[in-house]
């Protein structure tokens, strides 16, 4: 079939062989018949063999072809079942495959179902554990935050108490320091005193700086207030290089006396800070001036020159507006105590450059700190009560037509009170203080000095003062100022009589005997 | 004064304040019983102890009575004494060494006269 894809030379090969052979026949046909119908035969003849060469080329051209169609249609029927069988294996393929993907799909899904339910189980485990482990931890902290709290605040209490105890022992060896001070008058002996003395006030100023920032009560409350002399004294007598310091003030203001310690205190810091930061050799200056909001006191040096960042920090440090103890370094107390000073007291401390090349502090004390009237009793605390009991005595005199009995009487009580006032020390909590001050009533009015058991009379405590002057002390001082100084023997005999009824039973260690006959003398 | 009291201090002022750390006066010129006279009146911005004794010295004073005055003691007094010297503003005078003490018979009658006073 594919050897003779097409019928045409097969047909065309049954053609030549008809024609051949028909003609051979035809021919000897018309050879053999007689020769008047040759012509027609010899016609006929061949019409025929053509007729028949083109039956025979037909039957063989559609025998061919159908032979050849019938070998397509079984090829290509035989071509359709085989791809029929492909097709239905690949059906069958697909549906395994399908099948198995099915099955495939199904167990990942339950796969990822159960690791994912042990996941949320882990996960819930584990958020449990962690937020046990975090409640359990802040717990801790909390705990820790308290202990440390409390140890803090335990400490500082500790702090604050060991400081209150060694402003205590500070201040009584002050005042020991001073009665040795009077008792020894060799001078040797006092010179090693007053090095002591220096050394316990700059160790005195540190308790109270550790007192301060601790919180604990300041170290002094003085009754009464403090002239601006004895405190910028006062101040600088704390710090080491005192003898540098140089004061210029003609203020006769006090301050009051519950600022007055701070004030000190403040002041002492800022000299300290003014004296540290200067050569050795530098003066440290204070200036003080009285303003309309109050006091200015100014605190010079010629050292360092501060940078504006550094003013910024020590103005921050002295501002006191923080009072967690976090950013004190060692060192570095003077500024934070300034400022916790500052805070309590209403001071005003700012620092600019100085114009001694230096840096200048100043610290402005408020009208509620000033108080003016003591200043007009004494030119010093110390020196109250002497003074003024000498000068009242001189004003006292002119006026003696007036018996003491009833003056004394009515005065008396009121130099008594002010005895008390004066003699009141601010920790003097001791019960004596009240029978002191009861006790040196009667004053002037009787004369009989008590007698002790070794039958010498017996000074009572506050008596001297009243006695002195019974219109008191202050008024005594403001008639010595205004009035002048009576003359001669009139004034010597008031002095030397005030000053006898004084001293009368005085204690041993004033040696007071030798002038008397020099007075009467004069 | 109130410094009978033990332990207790009425004074912001520390002696070696008063005096700049010395606690020697360097001279010789008052003994206790030196008569001291003010020359010339305080004048404004002094220190207040001197302004005190100025003020005490109008007219002779010995130095045991000033010391007893400002309460303080004689060794600061006489520095005290001794700047006020060295700048001109005291004179000091010595009582005649001859000077003999009354018979204490007549002191004590005069003791007790002033006493009935």
């Amino acid at each position: 079939m594919t050897a003779s894809p097409s019928p045409l030379r097969p047909s065309a090969l049954a053609l030549l062989v008809t024609a051949v052979a028909a003609g051979v026949l035809c021919t000897a046909a018309v050879a053999a018949a007689p020769s008047d119908v040759r012509v027609p035969l010899g016609w006929f003849s061949l019409f025929g063999v053509l007729l028949l060469s083109l039956a025979a080329f037909a039957v063989t051209w559609l025998t061919r072809s159908s032979r050849l169609l019938r070998g397509r249609i079984a090829a290509l029927n035989a071509d359709i079942a085989a791809r029929d069988g492909h097709i239905a294996r690949l059906t069958a393929d697909a549906a395994r495959d399908t099948a198995a993907r099915t099955a495939e799909a199904a167990r990942l899904a339950k796969e990822h179902a159960a690791e994912l339910e042990r996941l949320k189980t882990a996960h819930r485990v584990e958020l449990d554990l962690v937020t046990m482990t975090e409640l359990a931890d802040r717990e801790r902290l909390g705990d820790e935050l308290r202990r440390a709290e409390s140890g803090r605040a335990a400490a500082m209490a500790a702090a604050a108490n060991a400081a209150g105890r060694m402003q205590a022992l500070a201040t009584g060896m002050l005042a020991d320091l001073r009665e040795m001070e009077h008792r020894h008058a060799d001078e040797d002996v006092l010179g090693d005193l007053l090095h002591l003395d220096h050394r316990t006030a700059q160790a005195g100023r540190l308790a109270d700086s550790i007192a301060v920032l601790t919180g604990a009560r300041s170290g002094r409350r003085w009754a009464k207030p403090i002239v601006m002399e004895s405190i910028l004294r006062g101040a600088m007598g704390r710090i080491g290089g005192y003898q540098r310091v140089r004061l210029h003030s003609t203020s006769d203001a006090a301050v009051a006396g519950h600022g007055a310690e701070g004030v000190m205190h403040a002041l002492a810091e800022l000299l300290d800070n003014a004296a540290n930061f200067s050569p050795p050799t530098a003066e440290v200056h204070v200036y003080v001036e009285e303003v309309p909001a109050g006091i200015v006191i100014t605190v010079e040096d010629s050292g360092l020159v501060m940078s504006e960042v550094q003013l910024r920090r020590a103005e921050q440090a002295v501002a006191g507006e923080s009072l967690d103890l976090a950013g004190l370094s060692g060192t570095r107390l003077g500024l934070a105590v300034v400022g916790r000073l500052a805070r309590k007291h209403g001071l005003t401390v700012s620092f600019r450059p100085s114009a001694r090349g230096g840096t200048g502090a100043l610290m402005m004390l408020p009208h509620e700190l000033i108080s003016r009237t003591p200043a007009e009793a004494g030119p010093a605390p110390a020196l109250v009560a002497a003074p003024a009991g000498a000068a009242g005595a001189r004003t006292g005199e002119p006026g003696a037509d007036h018996g003491p009995g009833p003056r004394g009487g009515a005065a008396g009580s009121g130099g008594a009170g002010r005895a008390k006032d004066r003699t009141r020390s601010p920790q003097d909590d001791a019960p004596d203080a009240a029978p002191t001050a009861s006790g040196a009533r009667p004053g002037p009015a009787d004369g009989d000095p008590r007698t002790g058991d070794t039958g010498l009379p017996q000074r009572r405590r506050g008596r001297t003062l009243a006695a002195a002057h019974p219109e008191g002390p202050e008024a005594a001082a403001r008639a010595a100022r205004t009035q002048g100084a009576p003359t001669g023997a009139s004034q010597s005999a008031a002095r030397f009589g005030s000053f006898r009824q004084a001293v009368r039973g005085a204690s041993a260690q004033q040696p007071t005997n030798p002038p008397y006959p020099e007075g009467n003398t004069r | 004064m109130s410094r009978t009291r033990p332990g207790r201090d009425d004074s912001p002022d520390r002696l070696y304040t008063l005096t700049g750390g010395r606690s020697s006066s360097g001279s010789d010129a008052f003994d206790l019983v030196t008569l001291v006279v003010a020359e010339c009146d305080p004048v404004p911005g002094m220190q207040s102890e001197h302004t005190a004794i100025l003020r005490m010295c109008q007219y002779p004073t010995a130095v045991v009575e000033i010391a007893a005055d400002l309460g303080l003691p004689v060794s600061i007094v006489r520095i005290l004494l001794a700047d006020l010297l060295g700048t001109g503003r005291i004179s000091a005078r010595h009582p005649r060494s001859a000077y003999r003490l009354p018979d204490p018979d007549i002191l004590e009658q005069v003791l007790v006269g002033l006493r009935n006073l």
